[in-house]
């Protein structure tokens, strides 16, 4: 009997151990690309797959539906808007009015022909669903603030003249409208599908269709995502058939890439050492892919906060940080200086305002003297505890630098959700961080900033000067593009180098590094960490 | 009978003070489910309506006594990050979960009593030290530690195994060790501490004067009195593992009830924070009287005790 049970405790312990060596675990895809299927990993599984209702997560409204126009990025590094579902399009003299023609013949994925009420369905939708992230998108067009208010029903700014032509007012001339409508934020929805899904629309994949190269097939919450080829897409064929998306953590994705089993692995997810030893002078040093990010980071001060109220101190500061060591040393010098707002390849970057922001600690102290801090003061950085390794790095050696000229910088960490509380309080003290442009003009960031006083409190700069917010609100409406740059140009170095709310400080590079079935790989045009699948292209 | 009755008020209690106290918590910490889900397209208005629309902005009392109402009529709430039923999320969760706490105290059980004993029958020599520095590796190696070795070498290594959970049955079981690893260490020395106890008691002396070998004498009789405790360990390990193991889930890439539970706490989503926890708080209060149950049918004894 008790033999029976020990033999019996036996064959539990083997058995699964035999096994394990008889079945051989499959390998992720053929050796080669010829099969089409791409294997990739992400670190966070996305919240939503409905593009309005999340500001993250743009893998499936980039790769499932379309927007109405696109960016192309050219070999030069820069960039142009270029036509998607959009066909064509006029804008009258006074930069109002906009007239459209869609493509002919688009489908969406299950056979539902695109129409240009489709159109005013998704920013009507974008405008009235409660918990839209993307309101910003849209608040341009005429009667907007009314639907998004609940004064009005319908949005007036935008009228159907047929199936495939339709005009937009908008409430004010706004030349980055274009640029809004290339964004992934702004993709278009099929009223029908979205009607008939209901809240499945977005959550359920098989409901949750677009015109986009690809159809999302599977979402396995915290696990998987897994997409195909639309064989209804109207543009060209891409070279990735099937993609897999798992969601794994930065030391799995590692191993599974240097094992095979991933054929694009984003740097930006691993400890930079690793990245420096494994792969930029490792084995797979010619695999790497880089694209500069247009996105700057920075470090914002609080004006509300005392002694950050003086200019003066401000100026101190700007002075007393020493951005090329940090990009030397925490980046690896994969990325360039930045003196203003604006990253390099934005729209209207003003090669003016760059190179005059230079380390010097005798000017700082002299500067804290003038303004009375002659034995420094105490200061806080706020930090994100989600954040990178790289951002905290960066933020201790800018407490070192700032305590060479008697600023003593106290670092404190905030999880995500706190720090994002305190931050659009208004009250967070400083803090660093990094915007990437969701289109490409330089209202995203300026705006963003400085375009209100309601957004001086949420990004925590609490700028003071009315006149120049309101000056940034109304660059929107100059219709001369030059003029428009001109004066961009103008309310960078105001705020910049004259009020010194903004401490810049660079513009990174991200790298990919691309498996043995890649052949060339394109990461987004900003540099995002979302891609195109249509991007890769296989062996 | 009326043991039952107060153990229900007890489970009761216990589920309601839970309720109470998530929902405190996650009030008096800052931050909330609006800001994260806005992120960086923040601005005051769309802050504003968020909060409206998730209900936050109605007084404390109002809202717990409405998400208090729909847990009595069994609705958990929408998630506010996710933006679907909580009962939903959780019955995705709970079986990916099921699974991998059933593998895991499976092994655990196995490996762990194998071991207890293989050490009691050859005390003081080399099966007892293998296995005694097993169990001791086995307590004191932290699970993302066992996780990472197992998939280097199973799967990075020998390619036996699938790094990730797929789905299958087998794709769990690196996770399952790995998780059952640390329980297996204490459940084996606990059955060698209990079994050398019972080796000292007179009944293995009244046993081998019957004829009875020690080895026998020690399966027979003496496993059956040095389980009780170890049954009582078994349990709560057991209820504590499915209600997550969020390093485990978030290594193997399992969706399960410990991940879901993470990110309600990152994202402040109280209605999915809350149902995780009670969920869990239900399962521990089960598996302690589970293990209470078992106790009494295997110890008559403690039939007649209050």
């Amino acid at each position: 009997m008790n033999k029976r049970v020990l033999k019996f405790l036996c064959l539990g312990l083997i058995l699964p151990v035999m096994t394990a060596g008889m079945v051989s675990c499959k390998s992720a895809g053929s050796k080669s690309g010829a099969d089409g299927e791409i294997h990739l990993a992400i670190v966070d599984d996305i919240v939503s797959m409905d593009a309005h209702k999340t500001s993250n997560d743009y893998i499936v409204p980039m790769n499932v539906f379309d927007s109405l126009f696109s960016i192309k990025k050219n070999p030069d590094g820069t960039t142009e808007i270029v036509n998607s579902l959009a066909d064509s399009f006029t804008v009258s003299d006074d930069g109002l009015v906009y007239k459209f023609t869609l493509k002919d013949g688009i489908v969406f994925s299950d056979g539902t022909p695109l129409k240009a009420d489709d159109v005013k369905f998704t920013f009507e939708r974008i405008l009235t669903l409660p918990d839209s992230a993307q309101t910003d998108f849209v608040i341009a067009i005429d009667g907007a603030e009314e639907l998004l208010n609940g004064q009005a029903t319908e949005l007036r700014g935008i009228t159907v003249e047929d199936d495939l032509h339709f005009t937009i007012t908008l409430a004010e001339p706004f030349s980055g409208f274009i640029a809004q409508l290339a964004t992934p934020s702004t993709v278009i929805y099929s009223r029908k599908i979205v009607t008939e899904a209901g809240n499945d629309f977005g959550t359920v994949p098989e409901k949750t269709i677009g015109t986009g190269p690809y159809i999302v097939t599977a979402w396995n919450r915290g696990s998987s995502l897994s997409f195909e080829y639309n064989t209804r897409y109207w543009g060209e064929e891409p070279s990735v058939k099937k993609v897999e998306i798992k969601v794994m953590d930065a030391s799995s994705m590692n191993m599974a890439f240097q094992k095979g089993d991933l054929d694009i692995l984003d740097c930006l997810f691993l400890d930079s050492a690793i990245v420096d030893s494994t792969y930029k002078n490792g084995a797979y040093k010619d695999s790497l892919v880089s694209v500069d990010r247009l996105g700057t980071n920075y470090f914002l001060l609080n004006e509300n906060i005392e002694p950050l109220t003086d200019v003066k101190v401000r100026k101190a500061i700007q002075l007393s940080i020493d951005r090329d060591s940090i990009l030397q040393s925490v980046y690896g010098g994969d990325g360039k200086l930045e003196d203003g707002i604006y990253p390099s390849g934005c729209l209207g970057y003003s090669q003016a305002n760059q190179g005059w922001l230079k380390r010097d600690t005798q000017e700082a102290k002299k500067l804290l003297k003038e303004a009375g801090y002659e034995n420094g003061f105490d200061m806080e950085i706020s930090v994100d505890a989600g954040a990178a390794d790289a951002i905290n790095n960066s933020i201790q050696i800018i407490a070192e630098n700032l305590k060479e000229v008697g600023i003593n910088a106290n670092i404190k960490s905030y999880d995500h959700a706190s720090w994002l509380d305190l931050r659009n309080s208004g009250k967070m003290p400083s803090f660093v961080a990094l915007w990437i442009l969701d289109f490409n003009d330089p209202d995203n960031i300026i705006y963003t900033f400085f375009g209100s006083v309601d957004n001086t409190v949420s990004r925590s700069d609490n700028y003071g000067d009315t006149a120049t917010i309101a000056r940034v609100a109304d660059a929107r409406k100059i219709v001369n593009t030059d003029d428009r740059m001109a004066e961009y140009a103008a309310l960078e170095k105001k705020l910049v180098q004259d009020d010194a709310v903004w401490v810049p400080l660079y513009s990174l590079k991200h790298t990919y590094v691309k498996g043995s079935r890649v052949k060339n790989f394109t990461p987004h045009w900003a540099g995002w960490s979302d891609i195109y699948f249509s991007g890769v292209e296989l062996f | 009978m009326w043991e039952g009755v107060k153990k229900v008020i007890y489970v009761i209690t216990v589920l309601l003070g839970v309720m109470i106290l998530i929902f405190l918590m996650l009030r008096i910490i800052p931050g909330d489910t609006a800001s994260v889900l806005l992120n960086d397209h923040v601005n005051q208005e769309a802050l504003a309506r968020m909060t409206e629309n998730l209900g936050l902005d109605k007084p404390l009392p109002v809202q717990f006594f409405r998400y208090l109402t729909g847990v009595l009529r069994g609705d958990l709430g929408q998630s506010f990050y996710y933006n679907r039923p909580v009962l939903s999320l959780i019955a995705e969760a709970f079986p990916n979960t099921l699974l991998l706490s059933v593998m895991a105290a499976l092994f655990a059980w196995v490996f762990g009593i194998l071991a207890g004993v293989i050490s009691v029958l050859h005390n003081r020599r080399f099966p007892d030290y293998l296995f005694s520095g097993l169990s001791l590796l086995g307590i004191s190696v932290p699970v993302f530690m066992t996780a990472l070795f197992l998939q280097y070498i199973f799967y990075f290594r020998l390619s036996l195994f699938p790094q990730n959970y797929n789905g299958s049955v087998y794709s769990m079981i690196l996770p399952a060790v790995a998780l059952g690893w640390n329980s297996a260490g204490s459940i084996g020395r606990l059955t060698r501490s209990n079994l050398m106890e019972q080796m000292q008691a007179p009944y293995i002396d009244t046993a081998k004067a019957k004829g009875m070998t020690a080895k026998r004498a020690v399966l027979t009789h003496g496993l059956k009195n040095a389980m009780l405790p170890i049954i009582t360990m078994m349990a709560i390990q057991f209820s504590g593992m499915l209600s997550g193991a969020v390093i485990t889930e978030s290594i193997f890439g399992i969706s399960g009830i410990g991940k879901l539970a993470i990110t309600a706490v990152q994202t402040r989503d109280m209605p999915l924070l809350q149902g995780t926890v009670l969920f869990a708080a239900l399962l521990v209060a089960v598996g302690n009287i589970a293990a209470d149950v078992i106790n009494r049918v295997l110890d008559p004894r403690l039939k007649n005790t209050k």
